[in-house]
């Protein structure tokens, strides 16, 4: 068998059970729109938070601004233009 | 390229579907120096998405025809260090190149897939 | 003492009660059946501290959680599906009482009895399909292309440029071609199936896959196609090495268990 697909053993249509099905495949059908985990980071050091980066929250504000930067004529492509954020943990 | 508009982002653009995020613990927490080389991979990436769009933009330019081949070769040369010196960052590092990139969720990664 | 709600899983027909004796729901609460117009509704109590709608809120965002909920969720749709027609729900339909319950069942049964249509005799796979670009060739062609010019002459600065230049339209046509495949991938398989669901791609971080996603969906096959299908699964990721496919199931009908905007006809 190829080794690039991999396939369920043929079986009847009974449905498949248990630890075998990925996480990830049962959420896309069990929540709409699936999952997805965000892009923050916490730097800490010896358990100490120290800060968060939040990359996600300047990007939508960030993205039409780009959009301008760019000069007349060019062909707005789809690719992400992002900075940033850095934020000192409020936690003590 | 044309306005192709493949499967894969077309399934993003339902409305009302919002989805479900979820904070992993993604922190970087070990030791002093185990946190420099995970900031350093943060950072590298950020700049990484710098010098690509350095790069493209610059290449638009070039395209545009409106600079002269001495502008042109100064641009390319520049660019060819910014590069250069990238190489030997990751290097430094011990980071690959694939590893600079960061999953934004919803807006896909932060680079282009490569 | 905490409020209790019912948790819907699955809508049904015809499931013999027998089937859902001793199956155990979310929490490890038991299951048992709600009737109503020749339907059935597979259901259990829940605490509403924890299924509450401010409480789910947050319960959703523990992954933890979600996860203990989302396998407990499947194995009752699971165990439902494997005795009759079921009407897979998503996660959470709860209701304040079982009165409710019935009521939206009955309120909501010409919709079920839709999805029973359209899913009876057929069964929902799972093909996602991944592209490794470095597998293409494109890459080493650009860079002969820039040896090439380097003896020409060219001064080092313009030939660098005109080296990422043409590196950089490969790689957007390798691209290109890729999401290309996928769309022909996926086309062939609709015209194996009843019809077809899109999902997102998935976060890297969930699947633990490093490829790029380039196609998620979600097939309703007739059983008597399933194998046709599978073998056209297999057929087509022999086809293209730079294009990596993934079949899951058979899955329950999750992803058509509602109406949706068409892409392809029932």
């Amino acid at each position: 068998m190829d080794r690039s697909v991999s396939v369920p053993t043929p079986r009847p249509p009974t449905p498949a059970r248990g630890q075998r099905i990925a996480l990830v495949d049962l959420l896309d059908r069990l929540l709409a729109g699936g999952v997805v985990i965000t892009g923050d980071v916490t730097i800490s050091i010896a358990d100490v938070d120290l800060v968060r980066i939040s990359l996600r929250a300047i990007i939508a504000s960030i993205r039409p601004e780009m959009d301008r930067v760019l000069e007349e004529g060019d062909d707005v492509r789809d690719e992400p233009i992002q900075g940033v954020v850095v934020r000192e943990d409020p936690r003590p | 390229m044309s306005a192709y508009r493949p499967r894969h982002e077309a399934s993003k653009a339902r409305d009302g579907d919002e989805r479900r995020s979820h904070r992993l613990p993604g922190r970087l927490d070990t030791d002093a120096e185990q946190v420099q080389r995970d900031l350093m991979r943060l950072v590298l990436t950020v700049i990484e998405l710098v010098r690509q769009l350095m790069e493209r933009q610059a290449l638009r330019r070039v395209e545009s025809g409106d600079l002269s081949d001495d502008k042109v070769e100064e641009l390319g040369l520049a660019l060819m260090r910014l590069e250069e010196a990238m190489t030997e960052l990751q290097e430094r590092f011990d980071i690959d190149a694939r590893d600079l990139n960061l999953d934004l969720g919803p807006l896909g990664p932060l680079l282009p897939p490569q | 003492m905490t409020e209790t709600g019912i948790y819907v899983y699955a809508v049904s027909r015809d499931l013999p009660p027998a089937a859902m004796e001793g199956v155990e729901g979310v929490g490890g609460a038991p299951v048992h059946l709600i009737e109503g117009r020749g339907l059935t509704a597979v259901v259990s109590p829940v605490s509403l501290g924890e299924f509450g709608e401010a409480a789910l809120k947050r319960n959703l965002e523990d992954l933890g959680w979600l996860e203990r909920t989302a396998r407990a969720h499947h194995a009752v749709v699971d165990a439902a599906a494997a005795h009759a027609v079921t009407v897979p729900l998503g996660l959470a339909t709860v209701y304040r009482s079982e009165d409710r319950a019935r009521q939206s069942l009955g309120d909501r049964h010409e919709e079920f009895d839709q999805a029973l249509s359209r899913i009876t005799g057929r069964t929902e796979w799972g093909v996602k399909a991944y592209a490794d670009l470095a597998a293409t060739g494109g890459e080493r062609g650009a860079q002969d292309r820039g040896d090439q010019e380097e003896t020409s002459g060219a001064r080092p600065g313009t030939s660098y440029l005109r080296r990422r230049s043409e590196q950089r339209q490969t790689e957007e046509e390798a691209r290109h071609e890729v999401l290309v495949a996928a769309d022909r991938i996926d086309d062939e398989l609709c015209d194996l199936a009843a019809t077809r669901r899109l999902h997102r791609p998935q976060d890297p971080q969930l699947s633990g896959e490093r490829g790029w996603m380039i196609l998620n969906a979600a097939y309703l096959v007739d059983d008597e196609r399933a194998d046709d299908f599978r073998e056209a699964v297999v057929r087509l990721a022999g086809e293209r090495p730079e294009i990596r496919l993934q079949l899951t199931g058979p899955w329950a009908p999750y992803s058509f268990a509602t109406e949706e905007e068409a892409w392809t006809e029932v």
